[in-house]
């Protein structure tokens, strides 16, 4: 049988199976936490740093994402407190800022408390999740994208900036990509963006849960979409 | 080389060495640090051998071509003992007359001593110039005396000594609990005892484990690591296998960043030489200990300085940090339990295995011991390497070595810690340095940068420097640190432009909370410590820049204006000749001006004038 281990998750007590990740291990559970670079079934990497919580480590509370943190008997996980909230708040700011046209992180701006951001627009078309990267390195195997250059260059790109032969074709990259994933239908021309948010989730939240949502307390601070939808 | 195999057989060799040294034959040191060679060591030493050569006098004087001796600034450098007469910023043409006057007369070439810029005076003894008399010298002292890679140069100044102690004698908890009583903090920038990681690797169960040497050492103007490894590299394989030993790895890597050439080969050579002599590889002086290192070259990224990063680039993936919910000295290199130290952690591990833990302890304050090496530059009479006891005042670094202010302006600030260190103010000067009391005071020891800053400096535009340079080298990955602070450089530029609002402090504040809450790794974690420390000490200066459009310190270029003193101005023309964008205007000997539509601010016009006629407002 899967060997479990105790966690605590505000509060409520979860037998977790071993060597999952806490967010995969709350999404499972019926707690959403926002997040936008995990895909389900494509390994982590903590790049949007939206699925941040708090892991008590010897009485203090250290922020860390959960998508990169693995189940230990006995971990306590706070995922909604008064800091993590702003703190989430923040990093979604900086996220729909750079890429006002994704509609998933629009939605996901909108419900971390966002109305307005306190810098200019600046439009961009990738958000360097990476889950592109990630489908076609970890899952296929096909090695045809990855990122290239650091700090303010880093970018995606296939090998010498061609598509390369062995690229399987199978369009993996495009479907998970944030960016086009049901596209907007009225992009916001530069100059022009603004905090929308109108569109439905984009995530997978608690949609696919049914049975098991606890309407957890993190609805009250991240509009998760049962919640919305019940008001 | 003859193997060494037993410890016994080392202090034999070692008493040989010894006998065969003369301590009256004259020796000449040439300082051969990356510093002394860029400013034309190797002409002289060519020029000196030659001389040496033509007048029949090898053999009287021994000649010896040694690391860094931290005074970069002088160099190059040259020591005569036994007099100890320092002579700097020797060239091949006073070769010659160094050889007459003093290898052969025993007299002094004035003009090449030592002239102390605080008291005018000239000085004729290495000892006595205040530079290195302020310093304790513990590691830097060794750079002076060793031909870098020489092992039996290193076994004759008492080197694998340690070793052979700890594999004769000690246990590995002992040695664990040597450098847990001497408090050996990381010397790398977190100031983590060493002790601690050494007994978590060692207490984590694992077929295979490894230690590493930290020498990537991306900071601007650091190269503590750099000197220490390319004048003594066997004092770090020294303090490696001791660590070995100590933790129980069989293999460890010196991860060296490729703009080392002259590091990665004193390196390379030592470890040949160890592993000749059998102080490295199998069977380490009989002890049935067996150990052995390699060399990684980095690719030269500031982050593959950062302990999940460097190793990723050491297993040849791309260097960007991973989170460290496990720890590395659980779960590092290849998943095994790893060990990463500085290289300046490592070198002190010999020095306490010969000297004690009490003796190490001696130095420093309550809360970090030992030595520290700095890289003091900037604003300052001398700057170079130096080497003092933890705790010693930021006061007597900047002026009893430093000498105060190099150009008579008044030094307002110290940035220290590197790129993601602080700027303290000058009445935090009679701080302690210490891990700790910097750190608790906005800045950091950090890897040992020291910049001083006098009142002609900015520090918004300090601030954005540096985080110009961190946003450059973040990796990218993560939103808070790629994002964040490319938001606080948008932020800080429009400010030092003159487009600054109210309410950017509160923004900056913000964002710098976050990104130093929520960022992957310590980079971005620390990234916002420059704007954190300037808005904390220097916040009136954002304040004049966004509200009066001012810049006291005259560096912003859209906040300030050139203009001509009418009284002074001779009417000399020479300013006008000067400005290549045609801003002055005025007939000959009649007083000139400045169009300041036209002005582009390039200070040429200053330079020029004779009459110091032209002033930033
Ligand atoms: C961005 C970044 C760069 C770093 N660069 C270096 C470096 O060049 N050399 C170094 O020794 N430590 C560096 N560190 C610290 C290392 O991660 C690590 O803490 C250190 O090497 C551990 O050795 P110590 O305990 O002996 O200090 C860096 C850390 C970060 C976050
Ligand atoms: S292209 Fe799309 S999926 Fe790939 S990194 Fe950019 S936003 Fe993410
Ligand atoms: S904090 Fe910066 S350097 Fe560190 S992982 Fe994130 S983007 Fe990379
Ligand atoms: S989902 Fe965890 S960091 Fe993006």
């Amino acid at each position: 049988m899967e060997k479990r281990v105790n966690i605590t998750i505000d509060g409520v007590h979860i037998r977790a199976p071993e060597h999952t990740s806490v967010l995969d291990t709350a999404i499972e559970f019926g707690i959403c936490i926002p997040h936008l670079c995990h895909y389900p079934g494509v390994p982590d990497i903590g790049a949007c740093r939206l699925c941040i919580v708090e892991n008590v480590v010897r009485g203090k509370p250290r922020v860390t994402t959960s998508c990169t943190l693995k189940v230990r008997e006995g971990m306590e996980i706070h995922t909604n407190t008064d800091r993590i909230q702003q703190l989430r708040k923040n990093v979604a700011e900086m996220l729909v800022a750079e890429a006002p046209n994704s509609k998933a992180v629009q939605d996901v701006a909108v419900r971390c408390g966002v109305t307005d951001v306190p810098y200019k627009f600046h439009n961009e078309e990738c958000v360097l999740c990476g889950r592109c990267v990630r489908v076609c390195n970890d899952v296929w195997q096909a090695k045809a994208l990855g990122f290239v250059g650091r700090g303010r260059d880093r970018h995606v790109a296939f090998p010498f900036e061609k598509k390369p032969d062995f690229c399987k074709h199978c369009e993996s990259c495009v479907d998970l990509c944030p960016m086009n994933r049901t596209p907007c239908p009225g992009p916001m021309k530069k100059g022009e963006e603004f905090v929308c948010g109108q569109c439905e989730s984009q995530l997978s939240m608690a949609e696919d849960v049914d049975d098991s949502c606890v309407w957890c307390r993190l609805g009250d601070g991240f509009g998760c979409t049962r919640k919305v939808q019940a008001q | 080389m003859k193997r060494i195999n037993t410890v016994e057989e080392l202090e034999s060799r070692r008493d040989t060495l010894l006998q065969e040294q003369d301590s009256d034959t004259l020796t000449v040191t040439l300082c051969g640090g990356t510093g002394c060679r860029a400013s034309g060591a190797d002409p002289v030493m060519d020029a000196l051998q030659q001389q040496l050569k033509e007048k029949g006098l090898q053999d009287r004087v021994s000649v010896q071509v040694t690391g860094c001796h931290g005074f970069c600034e002088q160099g190059p450098i040259m020591v005569i003992d036994p007099e100890n007469t320092l002579y700097c910023q020797v060239t091949e043409n006073d070769v010659p007359e160094i050889v007459e006057k003093t290898i052969e007369n025993g007299e002094k070439v004035d003009r090449l001593l030592y002239r102390d810029p605080v008291s005018d005076e000239m000085i004729e003894k290495e000892a006595d110039i205040p530079f290195y008399k302020a310093q304790d010298r513990v590691l830097l002292g060794d750079n002076r005396r060793l031909t870098p890679g020489n092992i039996d140069d290193y076994i004759a100044n008492g080197g694998y000594a340690a070793l052979g102690q700890v594999l004769n004698r000690m246990t590995p908890e002992e040695v664990i609990g040597e450098i847990k009583n001497a408090d050996l903090r990381g010397r790398g920038g977190g100031g983590f005892p060493a002790a601690r990681k050494w007994e978590t690797c060692r207490d984590t169960p694992s077929a295979h484990k490894y230690v590493i040497c930290n020498a990537d050492e991306g900071d601007p103007g650091a190269y503590m690591d750099r000197s220490i490894l390319e004048g003594n590299p066997h004092a770090v394989i020294e303090g490696m296998i001791i660590g070995a030993y100590a933790v129980g790895a069989q293999y460890g890597y010196i991860y060296v960043r490729k703009e080392y050439p002259l590091a990665v080969s004193h390196t390379e050579q030592a470890v040949k030489q160890a592993r000749e002599a059998g102080v490295l590889g199998e069977n380490i002086l009989g002890s049935g200990f067996s150990f052995d290192v390699e060399i990684a070259r980095g690719a030269g990224a500031f982050v593959c300085g950062e302990s999940t990063a460097l190793m990723a680039s050491v297993e040849g993936k791309v260097g960007e940090p991973r989170p460290k919910d496990v720890h590395t000295v659980e779960a590092g290199l290849w998943n095994c339990p790893t060990t990463l130290n500085n290289v300046e952690t490592w070198v002190n591990v010999p020095h306490i295995m010969n000297k004690g833990a009490n003796w190490f302890a001696s130095k420093g304050n309550e809360s970090s011991k030992g030595t520290k090496i700095f890289a003091l530059t900037g604003q300052v009479k001398n700057t170079g390497l130096v080497e003092v006891d933890m705790g010693t005042s930021l006061n007597d670094i900047i002026y009893k070595i430093g000498g105060g202010p190099h150009n008579g302006a008044r030094i307002k600030a110290v940035q220290t810690g590197g790129p993601s260190g602080g700027c303290l103010p000058e009445n935090k000067f009679d701080l302690p340095v210490d891990f700790d009391a910097l750190t608790e005071a906005g800045s950091m020891v950090g890897s040992g940068g020291m910049v001083v800053l006098d009142e002609n400096t900015c520090m918004v535009d300090v601030a954005k420097y540096f985080l110009n340079f961190l946003q450059e080298e973040s990796c990218g990955k993560c939103v808070p640190c790629r994002v964040g602070i490319g938001r606080m450089l948008e932020i800080l530029t429009d400010i030092t432009e003159g487009n600054g609002k109210p309410e950017d402090l509160d923004v900056l504040e913000q964002l710098a909370w976050t990104i130093s809450e929520t960022s992957l790794c310590a980079l971005g974690k620390t990234a916002p410590n420059p704007v954190v420390s300037t808005l904390m000490y220097f916040r009136e200066e954002y304040e004049k820049h966004i509200r009066d459009h001012q810049c006291s310190a005259g560096v912003c270029r859209n906040l300030v204006e050139y203009r001509i003193d009418p009284d002074r101005c001779t009417g000399c023309g020479a300013c006008l000749k000067a400005c290549p964008h045609g801003a002055v205007e005025g007939e000959k000997k009649q007083v000139h001006t400045i169009k300041q539509d036209l002005c582009e601010k390039c200070g040429i016009c200053k330079n020029v004038c004779k009459f110091d006629a032209i002033s930033v407002q």
